[in-house]
């Protein structure tokens, strides 16, 4: 994996109501080429606002962006450049998807991108069959359900092909099935080489999938680090409100009992601890 | 409204090419109008119904339902027309009200027949193109004719959030139901008042997230999307042309021989 700083941000400043109160209140962090970044943080600790500065949508009013040590710049052909190599899914799908048809939603933005239609037409028909649309590809947007919605959405985006993805709370509001499927298409986009960001509030799934969890807190970054490092960090988690993921926990306690090795790397999800449990070696 | 947009997603004609469609319903609705006969505008009626249900597949007792929809319009306007108050009786029937009559004439019950047939001959022409063609491809149909794009952008823009709105107005109107928001007639016109007001503030936040979203996907103004309809065929173009120009002689022979 290289250690490439994709994204960086330096002491960013927000607020959307003439300085009140800050959305974003000196933020700073990188973001590496290829990672997996579970964002968490309580409701309005500013990921979302995070997100929107990163495409340059919002221009942060103090501080800076960095995408691949360059600098954000704000006239209209920098911003396309950023937006072609920066894609976002929100989180709720209606304020994305524009189009009642399916097939011309997805193109809209590869078409954006300038592909001659030939090529666009190519690309939308792989993301719709990698994506599993194809069953419901023909209704109307107003006929899908949530899940659907949810996938189509994240079709937009990939069709575009960007370098990093931020996804904001894209298990909101979808049944179990639907999360799988998500996950299932996050992990694509990381074998693909896409760098992906998840504000999330599963602390079960970031335990479990990133390579590093970032805490943010009242617009700033309360802590950085990898799940473990997070996760155990208890002050921290009550701080922002969270949880420790439950595999963590029940693997301290077996530990303290001393039925498990607590030297050893503690699992990241529930097949991994009981197979740890499996193994020990018992009364 | 809604009812039409879900036939026309199931309709067995949806993937027929949609600039056949629009030939079809365009040029059958003006012979139909133009020539103003009770004989055409029956052969539009049956040709247009037979194809939607037929062809279609929208259940025969709906597609009648549909068509009284204009009907009783259609019947309040033409009594206007078809009755006069006049002093002096006309041919067909008088009753005497005093000193004035309530009466018609022959000749305008045999206006209001054709202009009842007409009108219902064309707009079974329009539920033909509504019934079996989605508003994204009649909106291929309008860019391929060189209709200006803000127009059918905003076309497109409405009739998704239309959808939206209706849900979200629906939500609001079951939630205001539930903590009793229409117990009375006063407090269901409050709450209708209200709905009215939160629909507003939330359609503008909704417009400023859609913008959001548009813009982060590189949007520059311009709506441009792939078309996915399929080719014309041939044998369709020429049913098409061969009914239409039989339709348009029978029309014409109607006009000025019949």
């Amino acid at each position: 994996m290289s250690d490439q700083i994709i994204l960086k941000a330096d002491n960013l400043y927000f607020s959307y109501d003439e300085d009140h109160s800050h959305s974003l209140n000196g933020l700073s962090l990188e973001i590496r080429q290829g990672q997996k970044i579970a964002l968490m943080g309580a409701n309005g600790s500013g990921k979302s606002t995070f997100f929107l500065c990163c495409t340059g949508i919002l221009k942060p009013q103090k501080g800076r962006l960095f995408f691949k040590g360059e600098e954000f710049r704000y006239d209209k052909k920098s911003l396309l450049d950023l937006r072609s190599k920066v894609g976002i899914v929100f989180q709720d799908p209606d304020n994305q998807l524009f189009c009642a048809s399916v097939y011309q939603e997805i193109s809209f933005g590869i078409l954006n991108l300038g592909v001659p239609p030939e090529e666009a037409k190519k690309e939308v028909e792989n993301v719709i069959q990698q994506l599993e649309i194809t069953p419901f590809r023909h209704q109307p947007a107003h006929a899908l359900s949530g899940g659907q919605k949810k996938q189509v959405s994240i079709a937009d985006i990939l069709v575009m092909h960007p370098e990093i993805i931020l996804l904001d709370e894209p298990a909101a509001a979808l049944d179990p099935r639907h999360i799988r499927m998500v996950n299932q298409m996050v992990d694509q986009m990381t074998e693909a080489g896409i760098t992906v960001l998840i504000a999330t509030h599963d602390v079960d799934y970031a335990y479990g999938w990133a390579d590093e969890v970032i805490l943010f807190q009242e617009g700033r970054v309360l802590l950085h680090g990898s799940p473990l490092e997070v996760f155990s960090n208890r002050p921290a988690l009550d701080q922002t409100n969270l949880e420790p993921p439950a595999v963590l926990e029940l693997f301290q306690a077996l530990a303290r009992k001393g039925i498990l090795d607590g030297s050893q790397t503690p699992p990241r999800n529930l097949p991994e601890l009981k197979r740890a449990i499996e193994e020990c070696p018992g009364p | 409204m809604i009812a039409i947009d879900q036939l026309c997603y199931h309709s067995k004609l949806r993937y027929e090419n949609p600039g056949e469609k629009f030939a079809f319903a365009g040029i059958t609705l003006c012979i139909c109008v133009i020539s103003r006969t009770i004989e055409v505008s029956s052969v539009v009626l049956a040709a247009a119904g037979i194809l939607t249900v037929w062809k279609g597949g929208v259940p025969v007792s709906r597609y009648l339902r549909f068509l009284t929809v204009p009907l009783a319009f259609l019947l309040l306007s033409s009594l206007a027309i078809f009755l006069r108050v006049k002093e002096a009786p006309l041919d067909l029937f008088a009753l005497p009200l005093g000193r004035w009559y309530l009466t018609a004439s022959r000749d305008s019950l045999a206006y209001v027949a054709r202009l009842v047939f007409t009108a219902m001959g064309s707009v079974s022409c329009l539920y033909f193109l509504s019934f079996t063609t989605p508003m994204p491809d009649l909106l291929e149909v309008l860019a391929r004719l060189h209709c200006p794009a803000l127009l059918r952008e905003l076309m497109l823009l409405i009739y998704r959030f239309i959808f939206i709105l209706l849900r979200t107005a629906s939500a609001i109107a079951t939630s205001q139901r539930c903590r009793l928001g229409n117990k009375d007639y006063r407090t269901s016109l409050k709450s209708f008042g209200l709905l009215g007001s939160a629909l507003m503030i939330r359609a503008v936040a909704r417009s400023g997230r859609l913008y959001d979203a548009m813009e982060a996907r590189c949007y520059d103004g311009r709506i441009r999307v792939l078309s996915e309809s399929r080719p014309p065929r041939k044998s369709v173009i020429a049913w098409i042309a061969v009914f239409d120009t039989a339709l348009f002689f029978f029309a014409l022979w109607r006009k000025f021989c019949g």
